[in-house]
């Protein structure tokens, strides 16, 4: 046990303003009690798993904030005008397998017909390094808007291998936005120091990730 | 069948039953929707209550009848004595079997639950009224419910002998009638209605009956305000009771002005009780396709649900939430925010139905009840036409949903509906697809302490109570109809 270990006291805290690539979405009491149960150890599997999806939906709503749009004024039923919003079609989302693709439903939740490709990265056991095993995505994806979902950040070397496949099937780098639940800050200085015009959102910077996500998730060892 | 008072109720003893219907002549009470029952600030005036006292047998609930069917009030409840006698230990149980116990005295009555429930009904609360076995003297597990009314009838053969209860009395009406009709009336009723035998009834009228009337009742009748002889067929009598009562009830109600509070808070800023949505892209992206005439109903209903789930997830985030540390899986501890409390769901029906799933999908196995308050066209008054709300909702922080907020009528009814079960007013989340500023306006001088929670607020309402720029009628375009 390593009671002392409390979260990022002991060190300079992390300052996600200082950081301009990292976007968090707003933290009300609401998304934090989400946060605590899925932190809980107490908490069952049927839990965590409602609350996991309720955190992702609330990540990719913010997601698709960052989409570009554009102003277009509307006829309402009372014949007024509305001047509203609208959001182009040339997005897609990416999941990293496994524990990405329980963020998929949020997105379809959200986006009914949005194209998804997948990408399936292991660490190889030799060299520890992740390497990429299956990478499908739409046939245009170089013109398109990237949401690539994981909600697990803890060295971050998985989203950058990730990040480094999309790129070499001509994704713009600035077009890819990273949506994730839990991050270390370590992992967010990795990826942006290599890759700096990427977006990341996430809900919770914190020295501990929780790991177990994916396993509880999907309740599988 | 051992009770020797009057039980000649005009009322459904069933006690499942829903609401009964007192016809007339001429008109249902009842029946009809509730009109508002609260003045525009949402309050409640007390309501008026009436008692009526006399011997057994005396015509009480006759003369009731009569009076309910001349007021001129939508809504009136009738409330018996009966359902406030004590519960007999087993040795009186077994004296009331041989007819040695006085039902007709002050001390049968168990006044401490009589007081508190008529105090409620006056105050316009939903009470839950005992209902009396009289084969075992006890309660029942079930109870009756009764709803808070504009006029409460409250009868009982010693209706008058408690001060607290004289005290809760608006009018007292004593009911006069000779004793040898009321014998008269007692053998017949009992003998062929009860199908008891002449000497039982006898032994009880000389050993209580009588003695309880001469001891008790007959002096009771100071208290009245006015006797009435001849009960139900006093008709002058009757008269003059109903022109007093719709009297005072003129006095204390005042009709709400639906067309004046629409423009009463023009220029003032937006209460401070109202929480809108963060205006996010998405948000007004989503405000584009459904305010759209050209949307079809599939992306309506779609896209309607997206906006019905941001927010609840941003209504579930004004409730109140404590501090607390959990352990992880790793063993170190993890400081968090846990909602300690209970939640319900009650929609406005129908449009306020519509959001029901999006609320069940963010709140595990929330309870939801309902209420149905239509428009009466003619008077443009809003109606309270149904009802059925989770068991203790007293306890719980309410979820009041309807798609749209325009002149805050239906709200205000429903909010006054869930006040009167005892719920909490800071408890109340009204929460709106779109809101008219005029209808926060109006929930927020009412109900200060109501959280209105919304989307959107649109400046305007038109001649027809229609929100602008608006987004038509939301349960016709989500149901299609």
């Amino acid at each position: 046990m390593t009671d002392e270990i409390t979260h990022q006291d002991d060190h300079d805290p992390f300052d996600p303003t200082k950081i301009p690539q990292l976007r968090m979405i707003e933290i009300n009491n609401q998304v934090k009690e989400l946060q605590t149960i899925i932190r809980d150890r107490e908490t069952t599997r049927s839990d965590f798993v409602f609350c996991a999806d309720r955190l992702i939906r609330l990540v990719v709503e913010e997601g698709l904030n960052q989409l570009p749009h554009e102003t277009t004024d509307v006829t309402t039923p009372t014949d007024q005008v509305y001047h509203g919003l609208k959001f182009g079609n040339a997005n897609c989302g990416v999941s990293i397998m496994r524990s990405g693709e329980a963020m998929e439903r949020g997105l379809r939740d959200c986006c009914s017909s949005i194209r998804i490709g997948k990408i399936l990265i292991r660490y190889n056991e030799d060299s520890e390094e992740p390497m990429v095993y299956y990478a499908k995505f739409p046939p245009d994806v170089s013109k398109r808007k990237v949401l690539l979902m994981y909600p697990l950040l803890n060295t971050g070397q998985t989203a950058i291998a990730a990040i480094r496949t999309l790129i070499n099937h001509s994704v713009l780098e600035d077009n890819i936005i990273f949506l994730n639940l839990f991050a270390t800050p370590e992992s967010i200085s990795a990826i942006v120091k290599q890759y700096p015009k990427i977006t990341i959102l996430s809900s919770e910077v914190d020295q501990i990730c929780p790991n177990y996500f994916g396993q509880k998730y999907f309740g599988s060892e | 069948m051992q009770k020797s008072t009057s039980s000649g109720s005009i009322l459904n003893n069933d006690s499942r039953s829903p609401p009964r219907l007192i016809t007339s002549s001429n008109r249902t009470i009842y029946t009809a929707g509730r009109p508002p029952w609260y003045n525009a600030a949402g309050q409640f005036e007390q309501a008026f209550v009436i008692g009526l006292c006399g011997g057994s047998a005396s015509g009480k609930t006759s003369l009731a009848r009569k009076i309910i069917e001349s007021l001129n009030v939508p809504w009136v409840t009738m409330l018996s004595m009966d359902a406030f006698y004590k519960v007999l230990s087993e040795e009186k149980h077994l004296l009331a079997n041989q007819n040695e116990y006085n039902f007709d005295c002050p001390d049968a009555i168990d006044y401490d639950v009589a007081v508190s429930t008529l105090r409620k009904l006056k105050e316009g609360k939903q009470v839950e009224i005992p209902v009396y076995d009289f084969t075992t003297h006890t309660r029942l597990e079930e109870t009756k419910t009764v709803y808070g009314a504009n006029v409460i009838i409250f009868e009982g053969i010693v209706s008058f002998c408690n001060k607290e209860l004289l005290e809760l009395m608006d009018m007292k009406i004593f009911v006069d009638a000779d004793s040898d009709i009321r014998l008269a009336r007692r053998l017949r009723r009992d003998i062929y209605e009860r199908g008891r035998d002449l000497e039982g009834i006898l032994k009880q009228y000389h050993k209580s009956v009588k003695p309880s009337y001469e001891e008790y009742i007959a002096p009771s009748r100071k208290f009245a305000d006015i006797v009435v002889p001849r009960g139900s067929e006093n008709d002058v009598a009757i008269d003059l009771i109903v022109h007093h009562v719709n009297k005072q009830l003129a006095k204390v109600w005042r009709e709400i002005c639906w067309a004046e509070l629409k423009c009463a808070h023009r220029g003032q800023p937006l209460p401070s009780s109202l929480y809108i949505v963060e205006k996010s892209p998405q948000v007004t992206g989503i405000h584009t396709k459904i305010r759209s005439k050209e949307t079809n109903r599939d992306d309506f209903i779609f896209y309607s649900k997206r906006l019905m789930r941001l927010l609840f997830e941003y209504t579930l985030s004004l409730l109140p939430f404590d501090n607390i540390t959990v352990q992880t899986p790793y063993g170190t501890p993890y400081v968090g925010k846990r909602f300690n409390g209970s939640i319900c769901g009650v929609s406005i029906l129908r449009a306020g139905e519509t959001m029901e799933a999006a609320l069940c999908s963010i709140c595990k196995d929330v309870r939801v009840g309902k209420i149905l308050i239509q428009t009466n066209e003619e008077t443009d008054e809003p109606e309270l036409h149904y009802l059925q709300l989770p068991k203790n909702i007293d306890r719980d922080y309410v979820i009041l949903m309807d798609a749209t907020l325009a002149t805050g009528a239906a709200a205000l009814m429903a909010i006054r509906v869930l006040l009167d079960h005892e719920v909490q007013e800071e408890k109340i989340f009204f929460v709106s697809m779109i809101a008219a500023e005029s209808g926060t306006h109006t929930i927020a001088y009412a109900f200060p302490k109501v959280k209105i929670v919304t989307t959107a607020v649109d400046p305007e309402l038109n001649d027809y109570f229609h929100i602008l720029p608006g987004i038509g009628n939301f349960g016709d375009r989500f149901f299609g109809t």
